[in-house]
């Protein structure tokens, strides 16, 4: 299925192509837009394709620059509006206008509600939200800690650091690698078992976006330390809190870290 | 309508404002009568679409009317004062017009401000009795100060033809008199706004420690700051809009070459003081920030994320308006049409800009799609983030600048003999900056967040203003006593350029609403952040669909209240001159 949009791009292409030598606004109009859609689509050949709200937020606002573009000049205008006229009011169209207007535009219309109103099993889309705002304090096993503005404690122990990453790499390795992990990538063994996947700590946009407050919130507290204002979450992350002390989180924070060298933002 | 003497403008506009308050005050004192005593906890309820919604519909369009009268007289003043020091009749006249704009719109604040006066107390009593417990004396000095300022303002608009000649000093000094007022009320209000989000001068319980405190809080300055730019260019997007309603609705040439000239005044005026918001709006948001880091998260990258998204999606479709606008006027200008090339080029960075800035890093995901992307999109979990989204913020305001510049320069040749040097050097600067930013945006990805917002984006945004400067600069030197090909065609615009300016100026209000909405849901369940709990039934945030569908209704009537403003002055118009006086 993915291979037919590198077609639908060359299509466009062609459209294109042949609409600038003939200089007709109208179907460059239409060539660029399926040249567009067409390499959107086609990034899912590559990688994940891009989802269907992204897609509808491109194309309108391709459809919309586009029309401003070729309405700049009035004769490009004109160009770009006639066979519309044509179609809707030329005597010898009569035919093309029955087609397109009385039977293609309803059908379309009627395909289009027939997708929205069909059986369908799927869950409804959910707004994601990938960073919730952070509580500003906790109960850890019944002692109240601060989390606004909370440091990691092991960072001013420079003695022992190496200590304590090693044991953050073996905590690690006893609790997180599972699901996020070998590489701190998101890609345990047990990852595709969720949906939506466990997030990766490599990369500039999960951790390194987050102060190490927000990380040990999240590794004490779990799904159930969710706010409630931002549901649905879709998470699966335990609350380590009833596995690990608060110095162990710390450990296994300061090597998240290290291991994938971002650091925490402050 | 001007024909009314200064004087009696002044009872005029004492007798308006009295009316509203008594009305204001007696409806209150009435209602409390004749209505249930409130809650236990201090609430009233509002029939059919409950208190919150109606507070939020009325609150936000005495803000809209507001913002108005406040922001035009800005630059309605500042072009009068040009006008005078440079003897030119057309700046006066268009000062003159958005003076008498604004004069009209305070009657039409005044009225929708006794509704939010009524109200309030009426539906939140426990809440405004707090308020006033601890800012109550801001109140008073705001009813002076808004009698003042409405009587600047009717002595200000019912003088203007007398005090022509040798009393013009005087009468550009009276209109910097009304912006102090306005400044004030400004200052007051936004007091009363940062004290509700980011309160302080009181204890844990809300008692009074100290007043001042109260006032000074984190948010007052860089909101005011944010509100008196944001008004600015709200202000002259709404006189962009008259001037392009006017035009369409124009009956002869005349008239439709000035209302262009003053679209295009306004629209620029506009869009120039929009360069300075995203400046005083990252303020605003280090401010919060300090006050509370989860309230900061939250209005950034929690569940408001996606408005953030709506707003890129707007100011996007503001700068396509405004380059469209640019390149359209190309038409007009003798010798603009050397400039169309480079127009598409133009067209591209814009259309990639806007293509970055609007990518979603939270996005609404099918389960399938969950499980094929994983927790970020690889492609776009790196366009979403603010190292790249700034970077096409500025590309995109520089491509702005350019479409304004090339507009500029079009219809003239220079005559220095170091030409070919100056457009090289701004090529230097154009493409220098550019390439300077994008790098910047590169780098910001392999740095901490800290160093990114702290260094990075500031550095981005002051080279972009750093090259703008220099670009003005250089194109005055190199333009003086430049050759001119032809004059402006003004008027002669299609009719389509004044929907693009009507679109920016209906962008901008649905975007104030959301973002108002936005700065006003960063409190969640309080009434007053972390003092005093909102404990009514409303106390959630709605669905973002359901604001914007409350955001689009006042849209719709606030356009509706502008549409009878426009109606109104033109009907008056054509009173006075069939009374034989000219307005």
């Amino acid at each position: 299925m993915m291979k037919i949009y590198p077609i639908i791009a060359a299509i466009g292409l062609l459209i294109t192509v042949i609409s600038v030598l003939k200089k007709s606004p109208f179907f460059n109009f239409i060539g660029l837009l399926t040249l567009i859609y067409g390499l959107l689509k086609s990034v899912g050949i590559i990688t994940a394709p891009f989802p269907a709200q992204v897609m509808t937020m491109y194309m309108c606002m391709s459809v919309f620059s586009l029309f401003i573009y070729f309405s700049i000049q009035e004769s490009t205008f004109d160009a770009l509006l006639e066979p519309m006229r044509a179609v809707l009011a030329d005597d010898n169209k009569r035919i093309l206008r029955v087609l397109i207007v009385f039977i293609a535009l309803p059908l379309f219309a009627g395909y289009l509600t027939f997708d929205k109103v069909k059986p369908n099993y799927e869950p409804p889309v959910s707004a994601r939200i990938v960073h919730p705002e952070p509580v500003s304090s906790i109960e850890f096993r019944g002692k109240p800690i601060t989390i606004i503005g909370l440091e990691n404690p092991l960072r001013k122990d420079a003695p022992n650091m190496a200590k304590n990453l090693e044991a953050g790499k073996k905590i690690y390795y006893q609790n997180c690698f599972y699901c996020h992990g070998d590489d701190l990538d998101g890609r345990g063994h047990l990852a595709l078992g969720f949906n939506p996947v466990p997030p990766p700590f490599r990369g500039t946009d999960t951790i390194a976006q987050l102060p190490e407050s927000f990380v040990f919130w999240r590794i004490a507290k779990g799904w159930r330390g969710l706010p409630a204002g931002s549901t649905p979450w879709n998470s699966a992350m335990p609350s380590f809190e009833d596995f690990l002390t608060e110095d162990e989180i710390w450990q296994v924070t300061l090597f998240i870290y290290e291991a994938t060298g971002n650091k925490p933002r402050s | 309508m001007a024909d009314v003497s200064p004087s009696k403008s002044l009872i005029k506009g004492v007798i308006k404002l009295t009316l509203f308050l008594g009305i204001g005050f007696a409806v209150l004192f009435i209602l409390n009568k004749v209505l249930a005593a409130p809650t236990e906890d201090g609430y009233r309820f509002f029939p059919v679409i409950g208190s919150r919604v109606w507070v939020w519909v009325i609150a936000q369009l005495h803000l809209n009317f507001a913002a108005f009268v406040l922001g035009v007289p800005i630059f309605a003043v500042s072009m009068e004062f040009i006008g005078w020091r440079r003897n030119d009749e057309r700046l006066d006249r268009i000062a003159y017009d958005f003076t008498k704009l604004f004069t009209l719109a305070y009657t039409l604040t005044a009225a929708v401000g006794t509704i939010l006066l009524i109200s309030l107390p009426v539906l939140y009593p426990k809440f405004i009795d707090h308020l006033m417990k601890i800012l109550g004396p801001t109140w008073w000095v705001y009813v002076v100060v808004m009698y003042v300022e409405t009587l600047v303002c009717y002595y200000y608009f019912y003088s203007w033809k007398q005090m022509k000649g040798n009393k013009k000093g005087k009468h550009v000094a009276l209109g910097g008199l009304l912006n102090i007022m306005g400044m004030t009320m400004l200052l007051i209000t936004s007091a009363w706004v940062g004290y509700m989000t980011t309160p302080g001068g009181v204890s844990d319980t809300g008692e009074l420690i100290n007043r001042w405190h109260a006032i000074k809080t984190y948010m007052w300055i860089p909101l005011s700051l944010h509100r008196l730019v944001a008004n600015v260019v709200f202000g002259a997007g709404i006189a962009a809009a008259y001037a392009a309603y006017r035009f369409i609705t124009a009956e002869n040439d005349e008239q439709r070459a000035y209302y262009d000239w003053m679209g295009y005044t306004s629209a620029m005026i506009s869009i120039g003081f929009s360069l300075i918001l995203p400046g005083v709006g990252y303020m605003l948001g280090v401010e919060i920030y300090t006050f509370n880091e989860q309230m900061g998260i939250q209005l950034m990258g929690g569940f408001f994320a996606w408005l953030w998204v709506m707003q890129a999606i707007l100011i996007g479709a503001i700068l396509m308006f405004v380059n469209y606008y640019l390149w359209i006027s190309l038409n007009k200008m003798p010798g603009g049409e050397r400039y169309f090339k480079y127009v598409k080029f133009l067209f591209i960075v814009n259309l990639l800009s806007y293509a970055v800035w609007l990518t979603p890093h939270s996005i609404a995901l099918s389960l399938e799609e969950a499980r094929r992307m994983g927790a970020y999109h690889p492609v776009l979990g790196s366009l979403g983030v603010m190292a790249s989204k700034n970077t096409a913020v500025v590309v995109s305001y520089m491509a702005t600048f350019l479409s304004f510049t090339i507009f500029k320069i079009s219809n003239k040749e220079p005559v220095v003999s170091w030409a070919k040097l100056g457009h090289a050097i701004r090529a230097f600067v154009i493409v220098g900056s550019t390439v300077a930013a994008i790098a910047i945006g590169i780098y910001s990805y392999m740095v901490t967040s800290a160093v990114r917002v702290k260094i990075l984006s500031p550095i981005q945004f002051g080279i972009f203003f750093l090259s703008i400067i220099i670009l003005f600069v250089l194109d005055s030197m190199m333009y003086k006593g430049a050759k001119i090909i032809g004059e402006p065609k003004w008027g002669k615009m299609p009719e389509r350029s004044q929907y693009a300016l009507i679109g920016i100026t209906v962008t901008f209000t649905w975007l104030m609403a959301m973002m108002g909405y936005m700065r006003s849901g960063g409190r969640q369940f309080w009434h007053v952040y972390g003092i005093m709990k909102d404990t009514s039934p409303d106390a959630y945030l709605p669905t973002h669909g359901y604001a914007a569908v409350v955001s689009s209704i006042v849209t719709v009537i606030f356009f509706a209240l502008i549409g009878l403003l426009f109606w109104s002055i033109m009907k008056l118009e054509k009173a006075s001159e069939k009374g034989g006086a000219k307005t």
